[in-house]
């Protein structure tokens, strides 16, 4: 039993950052119907541009992130602005395989400026786990999902309260008739592109005292961001919640309970599955 | 092209292909040709599915990896020589895409290729797991170099040219089959699919099985360039042969190279592997460096890849839209 | 007996009910107008005949045989061709592939296939755009080539979607011609199009739908006049 709750709380944890991963996704999605293969390389950039603030400058992860979620978001609207714009036209395949190669850009630039060593961050503090209830919460993680539940909360009261976030949701829901309403869906795109990239930066930033950083960790992250998106419904914000909260749990309870091989294969056939016969997400509130 | 002329072009190619290994002496340069020519066949793999039908597939890996693990795994346990593994890899690898097609299928668009990625990192995953035929992780290693004899011949393990002609012959198969796909109403078909798969229906094109017979078909060529894989490098493990990598670079070679054209892989394999051995001398992993840049510079500046803008300029553009697709 | 049969055809969206327990028949040669308000469910019944969405109940027989449950291309092998209300082209061909793709149905050799194709584009005078990208046609010759691109399949039936949709008065005194002419080719036609004039000029006869239900069938002269069509169109109050 204790192991359960114990997996259980480590599993919600971490689910709340791939949440996030998988929110900056899906909104991009949403709006602009485009599959950002190098939406992994994103947190790969986040996770790193911790740990040389911490390296170079001694500024904690988690006070670095208030400067580096909008240095995050400026490359999200430079991407956007100079390289993606131009190929929207192309059509969504196009799109594709453009992603893919800048996922391979960046990766590999990557890999050669920084090698492929496996990096970790200390921080100074919370060596030993929290142990309230006597369930172990390291505390790196534990911070990590107090920031990731803030800005979670904080995007849903943007796009559910303010004009601009009600843009972004029309948009979503219908392109033609957002244009029709005069919202400027331009504008949008370049918004929304830069806030699912400073979503995936920022959790980059959050994972970074948790996880190994390698530069080729955005191919990871980019298959486990699909599984969240395609189970909570492609382009739905509370899916991608759900989705990203669910993968956690399957993680930490597969790992426990089911071998950790054959964990990574039902997530996969799950995967396929919801994508056959759910294709609007397991809560059925995504587009097909 | 007239047929006098599409001849003339298959001889002086063949000729030329014929009299490379007389020129080059260098064991270096031959071993860049032969895989330029690996390349070019697993281009040609991907293109005619991704080409010609439109249907981008990001786990062809899988395809490949099941055409090597046949190839060293019969040569290893049954001892099957490798002229007749590779061809048998490349049915294994047939067969193994028709499942795959038609649960991959019942999906369009984006959603095909998310799903054709699930389904290469699950191959990857029962080839890590299944130990009792996979050899899981270790993979296989062909250590001893047993006696063979071709036609007489005891096959010198050593030298480059027995895998150069052996390469030769993959790859002017794979075009050929490219070439003879394109004039037959599967190949004009699969343009209807690519164009609107809706209307491509309407018109009465069975758009499922031509799909799956494509997918076949490119499973075949991959295959057959696993097999090749696992003899020239005589190392196979899930790492070398299902890595998601591998599944990008065979999209890229034809995207380079013209997507939906006969020649495309080929010229796409000479640009992309000649770049990618210039560099890998100097940095290790580069050569992924300026994959993924040519590939946003040729979907942004030049959709129709290399040879397919040469092919567009030779015939000038009129003609051009009186056939499916370029040469 | 009727060539076209359609027999209690039903269709649910979710919960809603697009088409509802629909009967007609369509004898050979005749020209069929399916008209209604918008929303009324026309495109709903080509795309429930032809195979594209799947009826959830009710039957529909090409010459006494069955086609519920084929695909639309066995649908069409079975000689039932569409257009679409937007034009489907295959946009990066030029028109006479585009047509000789549809050819390849009946005409495996592609010579063949362009032969048929050529002479179909002449009978609906495409021949002198034959070798323009599709994407690149007029409204009025994108309409057209639908049109042939269904007509090389060689149908029994065909089911013209607002051929005449976004046409100019004059451009529809040509598709009017060109409709009746595939009548005189032998081709039965079912007719779903919102230009008045024209489809009460060449329908033999009239279904009328509303909410997804057969409302009125007849004469088109006598349809028009009745009281729960005009209602349908017009609200309760001009009726």
């Amino acid at each position: 039993m204790e192991t359960f709750v114990q997996s259980l709380v480590s599993g919600l944890l971490m689910g709340s950052l791939y949440a996030m991963i998988g929110i900056g996704l899906t909104v991009i999605f949403g709006v602009m119907r485009i599959i950002n293969l190098a939406h992994g390389e994103m947190v790969m950039l986040g996770m790193f541009a911790a740990f040389f603030s911490q390296k170079l400058f001694g500024i904690d992860p988690f006070l670095s992130v208030l400067a580096l979620a909008p240095a995050m978001f400026a490359v999200g609207v430079l991407i956007y602005r100079f390289l993606l714009r131009k190929v929207i036209p192309g059509g969504e395949l196009n799109t594709l395989l453009y992603t893919a190669g800048m996922s391979l850009l960046v990766a590999n630039l990557a890999l050669f400026a920084w090698s492929g060593d496996y990096r970790t961050i200390t921080l100074s503090y919370g060596l030993a786990p929290l142990r309230p209830l006597g369930i172990a919460v390291p505390v790196a993680l534990a911070i990590g999902f107090g920031m990731a539940a803030a800005v979670t909360t904080a995007l849903w009261l943007f796009l559910g309260a303010t004009d601009t976030g009600r843009a972004i949701r029309a948009t979503s829901q219908n392109r033609e008739a957002a244009i029709l309403m005069g919202i400027d869906v331009e504008k949008v795109a370049v918004l929304t592109f830069g806030l699912g990239t400073a979503l995936a930066g920022t959790a980059g930033v959050l994972l970074a005292p948790s996880l190994y950083l390698y530069p080729t960790v955005g191919e990871l992250l980019i298959v486990k961001s699909f599984v969240i998106v395609v189970l909570g419904g492609l382009g739905s914000v509370p899916g991608a919640i759900a989705g990203g909260l669910l993968l956690g749990l399957v993680e930490s309870l597969g790992a426990v309970y089911v071998s950790a091989t054959y964990k990574d294969g039902l997530g996969y056939v799950l995967f396929l599955l919801v994508l056959l016969y759910r294709p609007a997400g397991l809560f059925g509130v995504g587009k097909s | 092209m007239s047929r006098r002329a599409a001849a003339l072009a298959w001889a002086c190619g063949a000729a030329a292909v014929a009299a490379l290994p007389l020129l080059v002496k260098n064991a270096f340069l031959l071993h860049v040709v032969i895989l330029i020519l690996m390349w070019t066949v697993l281009g040609a793999a991907w293109n005619v599915l991704g080409g010609f039908a439109g249907q981008v597939s990001f786990g062809h890996a899988a395809l490949f990896g099941i055409g090597a693990y046949t190839t060293i795994i019969l040569f290893l346990k049954a001892g099957v020589a490798p002229w007749w593994g590779i061809p048998l890899g490349g049915m294994a690898a047939a067969l193994g895409s028709v499942p795959i097609g038609l649960i991959c299928f019942r999906l369009r668009g984006p959603y095909f290729s998310l799903a054709t990625l699930a389904v290469a990192e699950l191959a990857k995953l029962v080839a890590l797991n299944w130990e009792s035929v996979t050899n899981g992780p270790v993979g296989f290693l062909i250590t001893d170099l047993p006696q063979l004899r071709l036609l007489g011949h005891a096959v010198d393990w050593e030298a480059k040219t027995p895998f150069y002609a052996l390469a030769a012959l993959l790859m002017g198969f794979a075009l050929f089959a490219t070439a003879r796909l394109r004039q037959s109403r599967l190949g004009a078909y699969l343009v209807a699919i690519r164009e609107n798969e809706d209307a491509a229906e309407a018109i009465g094109v069975d758009t499922v099985r031509a799909k799956v017979l494509t997918l076949a078909l490119s499973g075949f060529l991959a295959g057959l360039g696993g097999g090749f894989y696992a003899c020239y490098f005589r190392y196979v493990d899930p790492d070398a042969v299902l890595n998601i990598g591998l599944s990008m670079e065979m999209v890229f070679i034809p995207m380079v190279g013209g997507l939906g054209t006969v020649c495309g892989p080929l010229v796409g394999a000479v640009f992309l592997t000649t770049v990618g051995e210039a560099v890998r001398e100097r940095f290790q992993v580069g050569h992924l460096i300026f994959y993924g840049l040519f590939m946003m510079i040729v979907i942004r500046f030049l959709p129709e890849g290399i040879w397919g803008r040469a092919a567009l300029a030779l015939r000038g553009r009129r003609k051009e839209a009186k056939g499916v697709g370029a040469a | 007996m009727a060539l076209l049969e359609v027999h209690g055809l039903t269709r649910f969206f979710g919960g809603l009910r697009a088409v509802g327990n629909l009967s007609f028949e369509v004898a050979e040669g005749e020209i069929l107008g399916l008209i209604g308000p918008n929303g009324a469910g026309k495109t709903t019944v080509f795309n429930l005949v032809t195979g594209f969405v799947r009826p959830s109940q009710g039957e529909v027989r090409l010459s006494g045989r069955s086609v519920v449950g084929l695909r639309p291309n066995a649908v069409a092998r079975r000689g039932i061709a569409r257009t679409f209300q937007i034009v489907k082209p295959f946009p990066g061909l030029s028109a006479r592939e585009n047509v000789t793709l549809a050819a390849f149905l009946r005409h495996p050799a592609r010579r063949d296939a362009e032969h048929a194709a050529d002479e179909v584009l002449g009978r609906l005078g495409l021949s002198h755009r034959a070798s323009t990208l599709a994407s690149q046609l007029t409204l009025m010759d994108q309409k057209r080539l639908e049109m042939a691109k269904a007509l090389a399949t060689d149908p029994r039936v065909l089911l013209l979607d607002e051929p005449m949709g976004g046409l100019n008065p004059s451009e529809v005194d040509v598709a009017v011609g060109m409709v009746e002419r595939i009548r005189r080719g032998g081709v039965t036609v079912i007719l779903v199009e919102h230009v008045m004039k024209a489809i009460m000029r060449i329908s033999d006869r009239v279904v009328v739908l509303h909410h997804g239900e057969k409302i009125a069938e007849g004469a088109p002269a006598v349809v028009v006049r009745d009281p729960q069509v005009v209602a349908a169109y017009f609200g309760r109050r001009a009726a």
